[in-house]
């Protein structure tokens, strides 16, 4: 498949750092905590790390698999599996990418819904908030990456918000350390995983980046923010929060800030709730940016065709949606499916990769 | 193809203005709750009061209060909206009060649960009991421009300066739910002359009162909860007695033995003498009044700690402390026997560091 | 003596002729050299003539030099342009603007003209839109001449070039295209070459139109390319790498290639100290999202976050609002339109008389308004204070984009609160991401972010740290002075 992309269009290697950092940054980290703490108690901060740790490597074996064959996924699996099981492939990745579109979305509408706006009605802001994202995916991938770099610098305060919370921590919550078992950690990861997906999404983006050298640097220093970040929520939360209290919590992230003051805001959250449509805009428009690339290549037609028809789809499903129950049913399966996608298949294709490399290296020669 | 989409845009958010509309809270148009109180009324129900500001142009607002008996927060609120003018809303509330029959007979878990599931209801909100019943004391109209910034006023200067230890929603919630720890709330008092008086802590647990602490305890208590605290005590000696106020406090708790547990409490205290009714502070007469108040804090100390266990309550958070120390805590047996056998021995430092402005 | 009907319609085309004939001020005369006796007729339009140069001047020496041929002409007339031509385009062109046509009787077909062009040019006078209190004081006028002299005197090096293409079916507006040859990007001056050249209008009546019709995107309330009156900007500008579009007739010049951030930055900042003038522009940052955002975070606050209010305002902002039987977007509506009404009608009215309406009107209307409880007193702080603010960008054009957005801003406010206002954030951000002025990306240095140009956007860095041109600009040359040049740095006590 030729997949030559223009020089003009092309963005500089920093900028994955910036799409990998947008995409971790998600609905996950706001109700992780209690996720993990309940497989894993106070000590699920180690299963943070421990995925991250994983997730290193796993960027290091996409970034070099990808740079082995030059292109996308679909270049990957038909260096693999030939045409028709990279077509069969992309399909899947569509289907999952649709799947993560549409859980961030409802799951944001929920979180409105629930903090803000009880009476929001689902289709409408969906509807509006998807235009948005018309008007961005249309704009081409440096507008979205674009999006993405401002949506990843305005939010970024939130984030020092939550220092607000110190006077009430306790971090002798943490303690003692190592209080549960090394299966309980490793559950705990597993979980933390379903919340750090999001990275592989470089698999779609990778050939739109100059200086392909230079993106494994930016790509692990991406990681390594979003895991310093994913722990100092968790340390916070854990010594805010006693654990019984976490595990009642469905946003334990949201919950902290009920806490804040200041001499001019009696309440932090509506504005954070109202930011946090700014953090999840990149984490619709990439998704729905890579499956319309996906579908121009698998179906053969013409990527402005395919954005609206996916966004149409994406509108139908997420109104659909309406209870708590179907939101943690679609938000387990899309989480579910990334893990596997992101923990299990990429490693082993990147060693099929390897092999397939091998063989066709000593095939010509003997 | 462009202008198309544009106009459809236009059209779509036109509906969505028209359709898409959310509820509004227009200000001026809601009934601004910002106290709360519960009473006991019967077996199953019980009985609601709000207090909200009834806001004059260019005057102090006028408090009104309604009440209303049923079985559950929700539905009190909802008994309330149909007497009030406006719709109710709990999103500025500033103080939850209990009636003290109620927290002792029935306790206040649930409701306090409500508030915590509530996302319109911020975290920093002061929770208190009253003694009577919280309905006479919201009805009551203290000299003051609103009741219930007049409590929140009194609840904060004490825990900034006075003797009361930290307490909001969020801190009696951590104690609620910490393992090994009890929670705590300020009492409240209405005094003859339309005074509102801080009377003192009740002790909780499992969110019913079981003791209570009078205004005298509340430094002692104060260094024991608190990890950094402030407050003012009297000390006497022989060549006269001495206000000491203690400008920054810190307690640490050590464990020392385990099996039966141990645990050292050392309490570093920083002082400065505001009155001395002597004749002459001596560096002497200074070293005397350290020592003394260093005896006071540990025999206060140790009596609060034996009357902790007497009524098994734990505000200090000795079995968290534990719990934190040692793998695998069992928090029944702790409950059980542990905490029944734990020695705890006070080490206080006092320092007084200045004498005022006059040698 | 006057010529007849005939006589003038041999030389000239049939058409043309016919048509000028219906104009009163054309004019036909013909003469006889006294010393040669040829017989020459001169054409021209009166009212484009300067009567001074024609008959002082030029009639004289036609008179009584040495005058045989058209050719000699040229050699007699003590004026700068004399052409000879028979092209029959060039000859109305010349006609029209100003020249004296020329023809001698035998000579078919062929004409002499020169240039007797009757200049009224008004007095450079005083910036009144980029007013500063430091530095020049000239503005353009709206003589093209004028204004190339006022450039060429800032940049009198032969790099700057100035080209010159003729826009516009009847106005036939001269439109000059400036650039410093080896320093401005040759791709940016045939992108303005080519668009201008494809210009397809009937009347060019100022800077304006040839901004618009050229601009990426024209349906997008912000200006893609800057409008200055201050030659000391477009100097500015040249030497930085930019093109500049200087239009016959009008007092503007264009800028372009531009970015978001320049429209906030004035030329009075380069004027200041660095540490003042960073300080300025911070304020004027501030001020541009306050005046976006404070009306619509009123509305949205009020109608649906009163959570948010600190209990101690509660008392003033619910007692304000009391009394008033409109809901507050109604409110922020009614008074934004009041604002408006009174900045618009102040600027159509002549400037002291502008001036007093729109403090009396502020005051009286605002007061009414107050008392008569049709609004609070709180938002008619809010409202004034966002029209002053909005009155603190350099630029006149950015200031009503941002009068504009405020709408928008109110009426997502009004649909979801602060929600509704990220919305539409999301919305302008994305907007403007999409912009570009000449090709090159409207928000940068933000986006694309370019660490150099950033901190020349939001403080001004002392000059001698501004080493380099902004990248955006792609310059041939990047750097603007060598650092060997620049001072060292010197030990204590040396």
């Amino acid at each position: 498949m030729n997949m030559q992309i223009p020089e003009n269009r092309k963005i500089s290697p920093f900028f994955a750092f910036i799409l990998i950092y947008a995409n971790q940054i998600g609905i996950g980290i706001l109700t992780f905590q209690r996720l993990i703490s309940k497989e894993a108690g106070y000590d699920a901060w180690i299963s943070v790390l421990m995925t991250g740790v994983c997730a290193h490597f796993i960027v290091w074996m996409i970034v070099k698999m990808l740079g082995t064959v030059e292109g996308d996924i679909l270049s990957v699996h038909e260096f693999v599996f030939g045409k028709w099981a990279a077509k069969i492939a992309g399909i899947v990745f569509i289907i999952y990418l649709g799947l993560g579109m549409i859980t961030v979305l409802r799951s944001y509408i929920e979180i409105v819904q629930v903090w803000m706006f009880p009476r929001l009605q689902t289709f409408w802001f969906a509807l509006v908030f998807l235009f948005l994202v018309l008007y961005v995916v249309t704009g081409g991938f440096r507008v979205l990456t674009g999006m993405a770099f401002i949506s990843s610098v305005l939010s970024v305060y939130v984030f020092f918000i939550f220092l607000f919370a110190l006077p009430y921590a306790n971090f002798a919550n943490l303690l003692p350390i190592l209080d549960h078992s090394f299966t309980d950690l490793l559950k705990g990861s597993r979980t933390m995983a379903f919340s750090f997906t999001g990275f592989e999404l470089i698999l779609f983006y990778y050939p739109f980046l100059k200086k392909p050298e230079k993106v494994q640097k930016w790509a692990q220093l991406a990681i390594a923010v979003c895991t310093v970040l994913y722990l100092y929520l968790t340390v916070i939360t854990f010594a805010y929060f006693p654990e019984a209290q976490i595990q009642k919590n469905i946003w334990p992230s949201l919950t902290i800030w009920k806490i804040i003051e200041m001499p001019f805001l009696e309440r932090f959250e509506y504005i954070g709730v109202a930011t946090w449509c700014l953090v999840i805009l990149p984490n619709v428009c990439i998704p729905l940016w890579a499956a319309s690339r996906l579908a121009k290549h698998v179906f053969s037609i013409r990527q402005r065709t395919a954005v609206p028809v996916f966004a149409l789809l994406c509108l139908i499903a997420v109104s659909m949606i309406s209870t708590r129950k179907q939101i943690n049913f679609l938000a387990s399966i899309t989480g579910t499916m990334g893990f596997y996608i992101d923990f299990v298949y990429l490693p082993l294709i990147f060693l099929a990769t390897l092999l397939a490399k091998k063989v066709k290296k000593s095939g010509p020669s003997s | 193809m462009g202008r198309l989409l544009k106009f459809f845009i236009m059209a779509v958010l036109a509906a969505a203005a028209l359709s898409g509309c959310v509820e509004k809270n227009i200000l001026d148009d809601i009934s601004l709750v910002n106290g709360i109180g519960f009473d006991y009324y019967d077996e199953t129900k019980i009985r609601g009061t709000v207090i909200y500001p009834y806001y004059l142009p260019e005057k102090d607002p006028e408090d009104k209060t309604f009440t209303a008996v049923s079985e559950i927060k929700k539905t009190i609120l909802d008994d309330i909206g149909r007497q009030t003018a406006d719709p109710v809303v709990t999103g500025s509330l500033n103080i939850i009060l209990f009636g003290e029959e109620l927290a002792e007979r029935k306790g206040i878990l649930e409701l306090v649960d409500a508030f915590q599931r509530d996302p319109g209801v911020g975290s920093t909100l002061y929770l208190a009991v009253v003694e009577g019943t919280a309905r006479e004391f919201l009805e009551e109209n203290y000299r003051y421009r609103s009741t219930v910034e007049l409590v929140s006023r009194i609840i904060q200067h004490n825990i900034d300066r006075g003797d009361l230890p930290k307490t909001n929603l969020q801190r009696f919630l951590f104690d609620y739910y910490q393992r090994g720890k009890t929670p705590f709330m300020p009492r409240l008092k209405r005094k003859p002359g339309k005074i509102v008086d801080l009377d003192g802590i009740n002790l909780f647990c499992k969110g019913k009162i079981v003791d209570y602490l009078p205004p005298d305890k509340m430094f002692f208590f104060k260094l024991l909860v608190d990890e950094y605290s402030e407050g003012l005590y009297l000390v006497e000696i022989d060549e006269g007695k001495a206000s000491v106020h203690s400008i920054r406090s810190k307690r640490k708790f050590r464990l020392m033995e385990k099996d039966p547990y141990k645990i050292r409490v050392e309490i570093d205290v920083n002082g400065v003498i505001d009155e001395f009714t002597g004749n002459e502070l001596k560096p002497a007469t200074m070293k005397k009044l350290e020592h003394e108040f260093e005896n006071m804090i540990k025999e206060e100390c140790t009596k609060l700690i034996r009357r902790f266990k007497e009524k098994e309550v734990d505000p200090a958070g000795f079995g968290h402390f534990v719990k934190t120390k040692i793998r695998n805590f069992d928090i029944e047996k702790w409950r059980n026997t542990d905490y029944k056998d734990l020695t705890v021995e006070i080490k206080p430092t006092v320092k007084i560091t200045q004498s005022g402005v006059i040698e | 003596m006057k010529l007849g009907w005939k006589r003038k319609k041999q030389i000239m085309g049939e058409d043309l002729k016919e048509i000028l004939e219906k104009s009163e001020d054309f004019q036909a005369v013909s003469y006889q050299n006294k010393k040669t006796k040829t017989r020459f007729t001169l054409f021209y339009i009166t009212s484009l003539v300067d009567e001074r140069i024609l008959h002082e001047i030029a009639l004289p020496k036609l008179l009584n030099g040495d005058f045989k041929k058209l050719g000699d002409a040229k050699k007699i007339l003590p004026l700068a342009e004399v052409d000879i031509s028979r092209n029959k385009n060039e000859i109305e062109q010349k006609l029209f603007n100003g020249a004296v046509l020329l023809t001698v009787e035998g000579e078919k077909g062929v004409c002499c003209f020169f240039s007797a062009q009757k200049e009224n040019v008004r007095n450079i006078s005083l910036p009144e839109i980029e007013f500063s209190v430091l530095g020049p004081k000239e503005t353009f006028v709206e003589s093209l001449k004028q204004n190339l002299n006022l450039i060429r005197k800032r940049i009198p090096v032969k790099e700057l070039i100035v080209e010159e293409i003729i826009v516009g079916r009847y106005s036939k507006t001269r439109v000059a295209i400036l650039y410093i040859e080896g320093l401005t990007n040759e791709e940016n001056v045939n992108t303005v070459r080519q668009r201008v050249e494809g210009i397809e209008y009937d009347e060019i009546t100022d800077s304006s139109y040839v901004m618009q019709l050229i601009s990426d995107n024209t349906n997008s309330p912000f200006p893609q390319m800057l409008d200055t009156e201050r030659p000391d900007r477009v100097a500015a500008a040249l030497t930085e790498g930019k093109v500049v579009l200087l239009v016959d007739g009008s007092p503007h010049a264009v800028i372009a290639p531009t970015t978001l951030v320049e429209f906030f930055n004035s030329y009075e900042d380069y004027l200041l100290d660095w540490i003042l003038a960073s300080f300025i522009r911070f304020i004027r940052f501030f001020a541009i999202a306050f005046s976006v955002l404070a009306t619509p975070a009123y509305v949205a606050i009020l109608s649906y976050h009163y959570q948010l209010i600190p209990v101690d305002l509660l008392n003033t902002l619910v007692a304000s609002r009391r009394m008033i039987p409109f809901p507050p977007v109604l409110e922020a509506f009614f008074l934004e339109i009041t604002i408006e009404l009174l900045r618009e009608a102040g600027a159509r009215l002549p400037t002291k008389v502008g001036q007093t309406i729109g403090i009396v009107g502020g005051i009286v209307i605002g007061t009414a308004s107050v008392e008569a409880g049709l609004t609070s007193n709180v938002l008619l702080i809010i409202v004034a204070l966002s029209a002053l603010a909005s009155f603190t960008t350099p630029v006149y054009r950015i200031g009503n984009t941002i009068r504009l957005l405020r709408f928008p801003f109110l009426i997502f406010a009004e649909l979801w609160g602060l929600l509704g206002i990220v919305v539409c954030l999301c919305f302008v951000t994305t907007h403007l991401l999409r912009l570009t002025s000449l090709g090159r990306p409207y928000l940068e240095p933000i986006y694309p972010p370019r660490l150099h140009d950033l901190k020349e956007a939001f403080v001004r860095p002392p000059l001698s740290t501004l080493r380099e041109r902004p990248q955006y600009l792609r310059t041939k040359k990047p750097a603007r002075f060598s650092r060997k040049a620049a001072k060292e740095k010197k030990d204590i006590d040396e």
